[in-house]
């Protein structure tokens, strides 16, 4: 890691009392960028999106895939409209970092939508907000419209002749709509079911045109770059997955909350350093790195894993969302692993077979050994029920509920095995 | 002709078909649920897993790269594809359930989870032993079952509308219902509400699925989820027999079959007929059943000082005979019927001309703008066509009236079109005159006829009618009359039970055996008596006759009708139906 941690100063969401108002952020350095951008001869959309690519900006939505590379998915425009989805759907059981830059500095997000807006001459972003955050989503509603009074979004944008329009939409209460095609269709007006893949959001998205979908964070960080450049940002944290990202660690430490610290930290200095340690000096029994779907890692196998792509994959689990949830000893982790899958059993949309069924056989079997009537076997049945919903469906929901099952059940077997009886019979 | 490998077994394949329905075209059995030839491919039951493989192209020499044994390189995609959303493209290679113990393990991990909330009510779901998910189970499915907690409980018996029934519970959310009401009614009545594992169709709050085609969801549902709130409970799959038909309610003549048992007709589904009304019909044509069934005329019928008494069929003759020659030929009216087929109005209107009576005259029952440029047309008889081509003379309701009405007509022969019914003409216009009339259901016209002659429907004969698109298609019969067997008729459909299993257990009552016989053989009859037999045998014999001796008709035949789906009669398919 090239930055000292410790002395990284947050770029996301600066120290800045009231930063969320625009004349604050403006007085920052706000919305220059977009101006230089705009006006100046010296960018143009390709550069943009290359100087992105460059950057290796990795999206911070879950799956973690370059920002510019999946811009430059997009079709040359024909004349019709395009559009950017952005995501602050945030519903994964352990992620609450896109709230933040809402209420904090919402207008870095806007500043970044707009110039991948021009990067990829796009008509109009929704900007797509979990129904739950009610509040959150009026305080962005308030960024939004200083941003069209202030002439950075709407018409003719900093007098450049671009124009581009931001809408807010509200979600209803459920998890499915935080996928990407699922979004789009919820958008659309319809029922947030996932679409089959392909045709891409690109060729094919909102209203049947070209779109984007992006995390809020990821396009949060686009004026970082384009103002100090790729090689600047790609100096930030771990070498193949760079840049600031919010942690958002939940359980049992002492000082649970967003922090923002470059990508590459390793997990016990955000435990010990950053959120003051363990509640009561307990060991760490589990590690749930990047929101519920990611394996959790045991807290004896943490030695020098870092967060980012690599070092997790290494470890054997996955950045996800970078929303933590560290458990101590007294964790049981069969009442954990259930309560995740009532999560994901509950909001499975119901489209295809393996997850509508399987979410409800894998909770089902986890009520019957949490309530100790389990056996030995069940555990083998949930291993091979894993097997038979993992990548046969249309969206990634339904790995996202069978991989926390498998890896809890192969890390933490012990204290499963303590809840079920010896099966007579071997699994049919 | 690009090629594509199935099981190691080489096929041929023109465009990019869908590979699931490739599969099933080459006659490979494949499972699946959610797919359908006519609808959006949503992919979502997951039942049709293959593995699938595409040839690696060498960008520079545009060939496909070689391994050391000089084979193709197959790259394969990492996970089991559904083989709906796959397009069959050149040198793929696929492994199916016979070749891949992966495939194999795919379709019974899917059923596994489909049955795990299905019901186990085979025995009293009407949908067994035409159920998808019940066929494929045996073939595909796990042998038990290792889901040993409650089932998910839904609503049971919701009347979705005046036609359909849900059992949420047996669904299995395939979303064919709803895909039809958006893809091909249009009505946007059905949505799937809840989420996961909760999901069910319904429409909105208040809303009523009274869609005029809402009965082919019930087709089209791969379980017994959408029943027919009139067909449900009344007669087991294997118990009846299917005959292809034309539906006669109206005139596009969508393609059914025609279900019966103990010689009635229990239900009507669509056939499958791309050119006319692909998977597809209106709910009020599978209602004609009832007109199949119900207050029929058996045995003639004719009028003695006042009241109508029962008769042989050879007084029926004799009277008919006698009616027509006890008056001038031009005080003779003959009407056709463009309810009735092309072969009946052909046989009476040659009769007639042989005695010197001029065309038959007819009036189309056309209800303007009651039709959806669909399935259902404005023309509500199901040959107005036919009666054109046949030359008969096309005439409004009030010019019929006029002809009808005139002192002149001493002897009005009808086939079967409900005049009175329709207020064409009035009982007092016929009054003071002979009424002969060819009908297979009692109604306001036949009630004043002074001779009744109780001919077959649709479901006994074989017959023709032209379509609204100038289509001729036939019908075979369904069902006995008194005079015919299905035994001895090898057209008409044999059921699993004729085949297979005791008399007594199958077609044992006579009591639904109509005393009646074809329009065209009641003519011949009173020809023959007449000393002068026009010698048709068969349905088939007057069409041969009527093809020799009509332009229009030439060259087709029964078999053609068959093998071509209907034969679109040329220049007829440009002519408008119009109520001129
Ligand atoms: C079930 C499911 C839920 C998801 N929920 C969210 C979400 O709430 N927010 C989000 O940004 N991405 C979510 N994603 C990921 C999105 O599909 C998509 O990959 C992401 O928004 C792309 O943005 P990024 O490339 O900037 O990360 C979810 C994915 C799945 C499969
Ligand atoms: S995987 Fe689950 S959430 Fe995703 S489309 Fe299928 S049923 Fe819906
Ligand atoms: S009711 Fe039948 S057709 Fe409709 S979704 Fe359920 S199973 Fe499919
Ligand atoms: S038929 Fe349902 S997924 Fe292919």
């Amino acid at each position: 890691m090239s930055t000292d941690w410790k002395s990284f100063q947050p770029l996301l969401i600066p120290k800045i009392p009231n930063l969320h108002k625009i004349d604050v952020y403006e007085k920052n350095g706000g919305y220059k960028t977009l101006k230089d951008i705009l006006t100046s001869k010296d960018h143009t959309p390709e550069s943009v999106t290359n100087t992105v690519k460059a950057a290796n900006l990795r999206g911070r939505g879950g799956a973690g895939f370059n920002a510019g590379l999946k811009w430059s998915f997009m079709p040359k425009p024909d004349g019709g409209p395009r559009y950017i989805a952005a995501n602050g759907d945030e519903s994964e059981p352990g992620t609450f970092k896109d709230r933040q830059i809402f209420e904090y500095n919402p207008h870095q997000f806007i500043e970044g939508s707009i110039i991948a807006g021009y990067a990829m001459d796009i008509t109009a972003v929704y900007v797509y907000i979990r129904g739950e955050y009610r509040s959150w989503i009026n305080m962005f509603q308030k960024a939004v419209d200083d941003a069209y009074a202030k002439g950075y979004l709407g018409k003719n944008i900093c007098n450049s002749g671009f124009d581009l329009d931001m809408y807010v939409h509200s979600g209803a209460g459920a998890y499915i709509c935080g996928e990407e095609s699922s979004l789009m269709e919820s958008l659309e007006g319809k029922r947030g079911y996932p679409r089959v893949k392909p045709p891409f959001p690109a060729q094919k998205g909102l209203w049947g045109r070209p779109t984007t979908i992006n995390n809020i964070e990821t396009l949060a960080n686009v004026p970082l770059i384009m103002k100090n450049g790729s090689e600047w940002y790609t100096s930030i944290g771990a070498k193949t997955h760079p840049g600031p990202v919010l942690y958002g660690i939940s359980g049992h430490v002492n000082k649970p909350g967003v922090y923002e610290y470059p990508t590459g930290m390793l997990i016990s200095d955000l435990i010990n350093e950053v959120c003051g340690g363990m509640r009561g000096g307990k060991k760490v029994k589990a590690v749930i790195p990047g929101g519920s779907s990611t394996p959790p890692l045991r807290g004896d196998q943490l030695d020098g894993v870092r967060m980012d792509a690599d070092s997790l994959r290494e470890a054997g689990s996955m950045m996800g969302t970078a929303g933590m949830v560290i458990m101590d000893e007294d964790t049981d982790m069969v009442d954990v692993l259930w309560r995740i899958s009532h999560f994901y059993h509950h909001e499975s949309c119901g489209q295809c077979t393996p997850c509508r069924d399987g979410t409800g056989f894998l909770e089902k079997t986890l009520i019957k050994i949490k309530n100790g009537e389990g056996e030995t076997r069940d555990l083998d049945l949930l291993l091979d029920l894993c097997t038979q919903i993992e990548g046969r469906t249309i969206c990634a929901l339904a790995d996202a509920a069978a991989w926390p099952v498998r890896y809890t059940i192969t890390r933490f077997r012990e204290d499963f095995e303590k809840r079920v009886k010896k099966s007579a019979f071997a699994l049919a | 002709m690009p090629e594509i490998f199935i099981d190691d077994k080489r096929y041929e394949f023109e465009g990019s078909p869908v590979l699931l329905q490739f599969l099933l075209d080459v006659g490979l059995d494949h499972p699946f649920f959610c797919y359908h030839p006519s609808l959006s491919i949503p992919a979502n039951c997951r039942q049709c897993y293959v593995e699938v493989g595409t040839p690696v192209p060498n960008r520079e020499t545009g060939d496909y790269e070689l391994d050391e044994n000089g084979e193709r390189v197959i790259r394969f995609f990492p996970k089991l594809m559904p083989a709906c959303k796959m397009e069959a493209s050149d040198g793929m290679v696929v492994k199916t359930h016979r070749s891949s113990e992966l495939v194999k393990r795919g379709h019974k991990d899917v059923l596994e989870f489909i049955l795990m909330n299905h019901p186990l009510d085979c025995p009293i779901c009407d949908q067994a032993g035409e159920c998808p998910l019940q066929i494929q189970t045996y073939k595909y499915g796990p042998e038990g079952s290792r889901f040993e907690h409650k089932k998910v409980h839904k609503p049971k018996r919701i009347k979705l509308g005046p036609r359909v029934i849900l059992d949420a519970e047996r669904c299995i959310n395939c979303t064919r219902c709803v895909r039809f009401t958006e893809e091909i009614s249009q009505t946007h009545q059905l949505a799937i509400i809840s989420r996961g594992d909760k999901n069910y169709p319904a429409t909105a709050p208040g809303r009523e699925f009274d869609d005029p085609y809402s009965l082919n969801t019930v087709d089209i549902c791969p379980v017994g989820a959408l029943t027919s709130s009139d067909f449900r409970f009344k007669a087991r799959v294997w118990e009846m027999n299917q005959t292809p038909s034309i539906d006669v309610t109206n005139g596009k003549g969508a393609n059914i079959d025609i279900w019966t048992r103990d010689n009635l007709v229990m239900r009507i589904t669509p056939r499958f007929n791309p050119n006319v009304n692909d998977y597809w019909m209106p709910d009020f044509g599978r209602d004609d059943y009832r007109r199949m069934n119900e207050n029929r005329i058996s045995r003639p019928e004719v009028k003695v000082d006042d009241t109508r008494i029962k008769s042989s069929w050879h007084n029926a003759v004799l009277t008919f005979n006698e009616y027509l020659s006890g008056v001038n030929n031009k005080e003779i009216l003959g009407i056709g019927s463009a309810f009735s087929s092309v072969e009946d109005n052909y046989a009476l209107n040659k009769l007639l001309n042989r005695i010197g009576v001029s065309e038959l005259v007819f009036t189309p029952n056309i209800e303007e703008g009651s039709g959806d440029g669909f399935l259902i047309s404005d023309d509500k008889y199901p040959n107005t066509n036919g009666c054109r081509l046949l030359g008969l003379k096309e005439m409004n309701p009030a010019g019929l009236n006029k002809a009808i009405s005139a002192a002149s007509v001493k002897v009005v022969v009808m086939m079967e079109d409900d005049l009175v019914g329709r207020s064409v003409v009035t009982a007092e216009d016929l009054k003071d005159k002979k009424v002969i009339y060819f009908g297979s259901n009692n109604n306001e016209t036949s009630k004043l006829a002074d001779l009744v002659v109780p001919i077959t429907c649709s479901a006994e004969h074989t017959a023709s009618y032209v379509n609204v698109d100038g289509r001729i298609q036939r019908t075979i019969p369904a069902k006995e009359t008194l005079y015919t067997n299905r035994k001895l008729n090898l057209e008409m459909s044999v059921g699993r039970l004729d085949r297979y299993a005791t008399k007594y257990d199958n077609w044992s009552s006579d009591d639904n055996r109509i005393d009646c016989v074809p329009a065209w053989e009641f003519i011949e009859n009173a020809a023959e008596q007449s000393g002068q037999p026009f010698n048709f045998a068969d349905a088939r014999d007057v069409f041969e006759d009527l093809s020799k001796s009509i332009d229009a008709f030439s060259g087709i035949t029964y078999e053609r009708m068959d093998d071509e789906l209907g034969v679109v009669i040329a220049g007829s398919e440009k002519q408008k139906v119009t109520s001129a």
